[in-house]
């Protein structure tokens, strides 16, 4: 699995993709850390299959009793099947996901660590000295659904949105903006089911300071191509299965 | 660490096993870079450091190994560490098909236990094989550094011949002897680790 520091301040951010290990037609998944200080943060840990090379790749900068804090964005098997693990390898941690997912969350197996349920108007936290805000992503494409904005990296991670699918070779880093939205389009019709919703959260984002914005799937956007896919995202009809 | 569980500890252990060796790997560009430079300085100092011509190729040489080997050290802690994943996997399926033997119409499970069994056998087997290439891996590149160190102190000696360069190399001799500490520092914390990891 790919491993490297997008961003280096007083505090850090990581990404972690591309696993070449991972069995073929599971679909390949950016995990990211936030560390400050002693304390750290992972953004969508990931499923159950590439939980070992998600070990591994974190543990090559910082040692497991700094891993103090999860974050779910909301509640499907990519995103934290492999919290079962996690609840067995860092059992003090605390698990920040949408309150409305914990019963569901809970299947993957959660006995020790903590779960921080996130209230539908998102809020704020802290890791370590680094405030980070929970952005509400509701139905995009979960029903509970969060990203997180750092206002000091200005790095807003995205979850779902900006998504797209690529090959285990593909750069982590967007090169070349069109010939991208082939690849995301499909992905935002099919599985982000509302207009509406869309509109409301381009509403909320657009009044935040982005410097690179961070999906789960497919290329980190750097500087003005954050701004091309708000466009791009606006113009896009969403939620085609029922048309 | 871990919540009572041997094949947790060993998931978390072949893990920052496989972290140490990815810093060490980091460590040894950063020696390759200054036996390098060493060379360059070497064959600027000319017949006043001829001495050290060979010394600097050892360095450069050793450096390249230790990239290399640490590479494939990290890749078999990395595959030790899928492993007891597995065997954690496996254990729990285990603890699962149990209790559900332990209720009056189960024992058609029992073919399920003993293919489980089987497998849990299968990679406890490949785990063992994976820790002994691990060890002695290990013990190579610590070796390798060991010698290196000593080098080192030749080369601060011979440095002392070289007149107006006699700074910049002892300075270079400085900067080796801490990579190559550092490195074994990486290899002796992973050896600590590995240690734990018997079945």
């Amino acid at each position: 699995m790919e491993a490297q520091k997008i961003y280096n301040g007083n505090h850090q951010w990581y990404v972690f993709a591309r696993d070449s290990a991972k069995p073929e037609k599971i679909i390949d998944t950016n995990q990211y850390l936030v560390t400050s200080g002693n304390d750290s943060l992972i953004l969508d840990p990931g499923g159950i299959e590439i939980f070992s090379a998600m070990l591994s790749g974190v543990l090559k900068f910082i040692p497991i009793e700094n891993i103090t804090h999860l974050f779910a964005s909301h509640q499907d098997p990519d995103i934290i099947s492999s919290l079962g693990m996690w609840d067995q390898v860092v059992p003090n941690a605390k698990l920040h996901s949408p309150w409305l997912w914990e019963g569901f969350i809970r299947h993957f197996g959660m006995e020790n660590i903590e779960f921080c349920g996130i209230r539908d108007e998102g809020g704020e936290f802290m890791i370590g000295n680094t405030r980070l805000i929970f952005i509400p992503a509701h139905y995009l494409h979960s029903s509970a659904n969060f990203h997180i904005y750092d206002p000091v990296a200005k790095i807003l991670f995205s979850g779902d949105v900006g998504a797209a699918l690529e090959p285990p070779e593909a750069s982590i880093w967007m090169e070349d903006f069109d010939a991208h939205t082939e690849k995301m389009k499909f992905f935002h019709q099919r599985w982000m089911p509302s207009n509406e919703a869309k509109m409301h959260w381009l509403n909320r984002v657009r009044k935040l300071d982005i410097e690179m914005m961070l999906p789960q799937h497919g290329r980190i956007f750097r500087g003005e191509e954050v701004q091309q896919f708000f466009d791009w995202f606006e113009a896009l009809d969403v939620g085609i299965a029922v048309r | 660490m871990s919540v009572n569980n041997q094949s947790v500890d060993f998931a978390v252990i072949s893990a920052t096993v496989a972290g140490e060796l990815y810093r060490a790997g980091n460590v040894a560009k950063k020696l390759s870079l200054a036996a390098k430079n060493s060379r360059a300085v070497v064959l600027r100092a000319g017949s006043n450091a001829a001495g050290l011509k060979v010394i600097s190729d050892y360095f450069a040489e050793l450096a390249a190994n230790a990239i290399s080997l640490s590479g494939q050290v990290n890749a078999v802690a990395l595959s030790v560490s899928q492993m007891a994943v597995e065997r954690w996997h496996r254990e729990n399926l285990t603890k699962n098909l149990d209790r559900s033997q332990a209720i009056e119409y189960h024992s058609s499970l029992e073919f399920n236990v003993r293919q489980v069994a089987e497998q849990m056998g299968e990679i406890n087997g490949r785990f063992r094989k994976s820790i002994s290439k691990l060890k002695d891996q290990l013990d190579d590149i610590h070796n390798q550094m060991q010698a290196s160190s000593v080098v080192a102190v030749t080369f601060r000696l011979e440095a002392t011949q070289t007149g107006e360069f006699r700074p910049l190399l002892e300075d270079m001799a400085n900067n080796i002897e801490g990579y190559s500490a550092d490195i074994k520092n990486h290899i002796q914390r992973s050896q600590l680790q590995i240690a734990q990891l018997a079945l």
